[in-house]
């Protein structure tokens, strides 16, 4: 073999090693990448749409790896390339195999070349290069695929079958319609719910209380039969068809799961997927009716009557009060419990059960406090015991001085004067007085005045009240004061005002606003309170002269006063008859409307209002089903529904209900368009049309 | 030309607003049938105000027992001399209230006789055309009052004009709603307004 012969085999040896290596680059990186998605996949679930991009990613980075490594190594194909390789890893050959590989090298020189190669040797060199190349890339393919296969095999499934799971939570796209696979369920509820068992023949839905048992009979279903509720491989028995055909029977069976799920087979003969809805036993509800409030007892004595409803969708097991009692205060506390009345109910489904609480028997002391409820169980012995209890009630046992820290406000005092004598009467006595008053002695008739004095002068406290009062000032302007003590200052002051002094500081006192050029526009220069006060004030002051009058034993000056102070009285109730009116609002007509004549840019047309922004929730729902009715049909759209459905049942009861119509309707061939109507309007919401009329609405 | 605006007569004694809104509504009627330039909205007047002058129409109605003061008997007496026309209207449901017996006393007092208008006064015919004379209301025959129909309409003239126009058929009950209720009835039963409106504002 000559020098060129030995470059040739090198050179194929090179080549193999490049494509070796390019595809144990291109394996790692795939495999990394379905790594990648199935760890992710374990660790959180990843939504449909990634999971589908796992495969096409994975097989993007093969093929870039392939390339890019190939692409590194295209030197390979030019022989002298390889030349200048070898001769850069074997110094002794002093570039006779170059020289050799150039076409214009002949004659003696290709001898002497031969020669000096022929006693050469590159077969380590090249092996040792080839293992290096090789290792690394070996190495990393190695640890992708060690990790894909200690990943969860399940999420390994999912990432590389996506179109499994596609169908689990999307639409089916592109399925053809295939006659489903005929089915047979057998449902036996737990043995405490007292239901029958019953089959279903080809059902869409499976509906049974949370632990039935439920088995199914797959017929027609071929030699090779998957299927799996939700995330879960179920074990399927008995056997196929053989070859592939029609006619085998397979059966599989598990408990009715706490949550909705699908319920997918894969075969041969086609594919189904069917709804299980399980159907929660509900817990006992429970009713305290007695005691029916909370409670504070001063002394824990006595008896306390207990009284409660039960109820159950199954039947009861047991039913009883309990009670708990803390005591202490601050940081230390103490709790006791027990039971009352515990009694079996046999799987009643309603029961009333009675008792009572001997409080001395707990020996309850004052801050003590004391809970109440009752409780019961029921009979599921598949999920349950369900367990109800009712409201609790409270009862505290009173401390030692808890009463005396209430705060009571008593009753004010009735501020009635009833003594008061009318400003007739008194004016009837001082006439009295005055014709008696020439038979009396002078001390007799100035006693007797200044009783009536007193009088008069309790009565003008009772006008000053009315006054003052009104005027804005405290409600007695005319201070009380003990006989013999000297009147304040202010009173002083008041009473030596006249009629139009007192008015002046009246109306001073109820101008409004300081800068005000005038009162307000009433008559004769009036403020509304002075003119509705004025006869009242000319009493108050009329009152004056004659208390002074009758304080010196004259009735006869005082009358005139008197009556004047009658008549002012008397003025001020007719005064009192005048009411004040607001203004009417003004109303302004809309003449232009009344005319048909209205601005028609304010109009709208009739039109329907958007609907508000969905939740995701509901819009991914959404998007959901208008997905599924525009890509699918048949059995794949009455799949694509019931897997909608399950995922609705929880938060959407309306929609649910909605597709489990439409789903009803497709299965029996009938019109399913009222019902994925309704769908459509309890998941996205009704449009509402707005009135085209507005100018109808209201008044601008 | 200035519009011609829905005066309401206000009066020292008794409720003159106890209609507040036939103003609103008997605008929108006036702009409703007629072409009449009306104002969008109404006016109260004091009724011993000369401001009462600037109205050629003033309505008036109430409850209560009408007394006039010596400066609303003075104005309301040059009022309708020089051509004013007042339109009286008992808010009362009843044949012989307060008000009617009050009113009709001060307006006799003032102007004269108050004298039954005749159903085939053109004021019966100047727009719309009531055959029967006034159109009845409701509140005649509602069982509050006397059951009886107001077959006529009183009125003071001058000078073959009609200066007061007195009834005791409870227009202020009938016509006080909202203009926009009005769609809600068959048969506008606010059109006799136009015709007391065009009346006053044309003879």
């Amino acid at each position: 073999m000559n020098a060129r012969e030995r470059l040739r085999r090198a050179r194929a040896v090179l080549i193999a090693g490049v494509a070796v290596c390019a595809v144990l680059w291109a394996v790692a990186a795939g495999t990394m990448v379905l790594s990648l998605f199935a760890a992710l996949e374990a660790a959180v679930e990843l939504p449909s749409g990634p999971r589908t991009l796992a495969l096409p990613l994975a097989g993007f980075a093969t093929v870039a790896a392939l390339g890019a490594a190939g692409w590194r190594s295209r030197a390979v194909r030019s022989r002298e390339a390889v030349a200048l390789w070898i001769e850069s890893r074997v110094p002794s050959l002093r570039y006779a195999l170059v020289t050799l590989e150039d076409a214009r090298t002949a004659g003696a020189a290709v001898e002497a070349l031969e020669a000096r190669v022929e006693g050469t040797t590159w077969r380590r060199p090249l092996s040792r290069a080839l293992a290096r190349a090789l290792a690394g890339p070996a190495a990393l393919a190695a640890a992708a695929i060690l990790v894909l296969a200690l990943l969860p095999p399940a999420a390994v499934a999912r990432v590389g079958r996506p179109r499994l799971d596609a169908d689990l939570t999307g639409p089916v796209r592109g399925r053809t319609a295939r006659a489903p696979l005929a089915i047979s369920v057998a449902v036996t509820p737990p043995a405490y719910t007292g239901e029958r068992a019953f089959t279903l023949e080809d059902p869409a839905v499976v509906a049974a209380v949370s632990g039935s048992r439920v088995a199914i009979d797959v017929r027609s279903a071929g030699a090779r039969l998957a299927a799996r509720l939700g995330d879960s491989a179920l074990a399927v028995g008995g056997t196929g068809g053989g070859g592939g055909g029609a006619g085998g029977r397979r059966t599989l069976a598990f408990a009715m799961p706490a949550r909705p799920a699908a319920l997918r087979f894969l075969a041969e003969a086609g594919e189904r997927i069917v709804a299980i809805e399980p159907r929660p036993d509900s817990a006992p509800t429970v009713t305290l009716t007695l005691p029916d409030r909370d409670s504070v007892l001063r002394t824990a004595t006595g008896v306390v009557p207990l009284s409660a409803e039960f109820a159950d969708d199954y039947g009861l097991a047991a039913a009883w009060f309990e009670f708990i009692v803390s005591s202490g205060e601050r940081e230390s506390f103490t709790f006791r419990s027990g039971v009352l009345a515990r009694a079996a109910l046999d799987g009643a489904r309603r029961a009333d059960r009675r008792a009572a609480l001997a409080l001395d028997s707990l020996r309850l002391r004052p801050g003590d406090v004391m809970h109440l409820r009752a409780v019961a169980t029921d009979r599921n012995d598949a999920t349950g015991p369900g367990r109800g209890v009712s409201a609790t009630r409270t009862f505290r046992v009173a401390r030692a001085g808890e009463y005396d820290s209430i705060a009571v406000e008593g009753l004010p005092l009735f501020e009635g004067d009833t003594a008061a004598i009318s400003q007739r009467m008194l004016i009837m006595l001082a006439e009295a007085l005055e014709r008696r008053r020439p038979r009396l002695a002078r001390d007799v008739t100035v006693r007797e005045a200044r009783d009536i004095g007193r009088d008069q002068a309790r009565l003008r406290r009772r006008v000053s009240d009315i006054i003052f009062a009104r005027l804005g000032d405290e409600p007695s302007g005319e201070h009380a004061h003990a006989p013999g003590e000297p009147p304040d200052e202010d009173q002083a002051r008041r009473a030596n005002l006249t009629p139009e002094q007192l008015l002046a500081a009246a109306d001073s006192a109820t101008t409004i606003a300081a800068g005000a050029e005038r009162p307000l526009d009433f008559a004769a220069d009036e403020t509304p309170v002075v003119a509705i006060n004025r006869p009242l004030l000319e009493a108050y002051n009329a009152m004056w002269e004659a208390g002074r009058w009758l304080e010196i034993g004259e009735p006869d000056d005082a009358l005139p006063h008197m009556r004047a102070a009658l008549a002012a009285i008397q003025r001020a109730r007719q005064a009192e008859r005048l009411y004040l009116r607001g203004r009417p609002p003004t109303v302004v007509v809309d003449l232009a409307a009344a005319r048909l004549a209205g601005d028609r840019s304010r109009a709208r047309s009739g039109g329907r209002e958007p609907r508000g922004a969905l939740g995701w929730h509901r819009a991914r729902l959404a998007a959901r089903l208008d997905a599924a009715l525009s890509a699918a049909s048949g059995s794949a759209l009455v799949d694509s529904l019931l897997l909608l459905r399950l995922d609705a049942l929880d938060r959407w009861p309306g929609f649910a209900a909605a597709l489990g119509r439409a789903v009803a309707d497709l299965r029996a061939g009938r019109d399913a368009t009222i019902a994925l109507v309704r769908a459509r309007e309890a998941v996205a919401g009704e449009s509402r049309a707005s009135p085209g009329l507005p100018a109808w609405e209201m008044l601008p | 030309m200035s519009r011609f605006v829905f005066a309401t007569a206000q009066y020292e004694s008794g409720d003159w607003d106890s209609a507040p809104l036939v103003p609103a509504n008997i605008t929108d009627t006036i702009a409703r049938y007629t072409s009449i330039e009306v104002a969008p909205s109404g006016a109260i007047v004091p009724l011993g105000s000369p401001d009462l002058f600037r109205f050629p129409f003033a309505f008036f109605t109430g409850h209560l027992p009408v007394r006039f003061t010596d400066a609303e008997r003075a104005n309301l007496r040059a009022y309708v001399e020089r051509g004013g026309f007042l339109f009286v209207d008992d808010h009362n449901h009843d044949v012989d209230g307060q008000f009617h017996r009050t009113a009709t006393e001060e307006l006799q007092r003032i102007l004269g006789p108050l004298r039954r208008l005749p159903n085939n006064h053109a004021l019966y015919s100047c727009f719309f055309t009531f055959e029967d004379g006034p159109p009845t209301t409701s509140h005649e025959l509602n069982g509050w009052g006397d059951n009886l129909v107001h077959r006529y309409l009183d009125a003071v003239e001058r000078d073959g004009r009609v200066g007061v126009l007195y009834s005791n058929k409870d227009y202020s009950s009938e016509w006080n709603y909202h203009p926009q209720s009005k769609r809600l009835f068959a048969v506008d039963n606010t059109r006799f307004a136009v015709n007391v409106i065009v009346h006053a504002l044309t003879r």
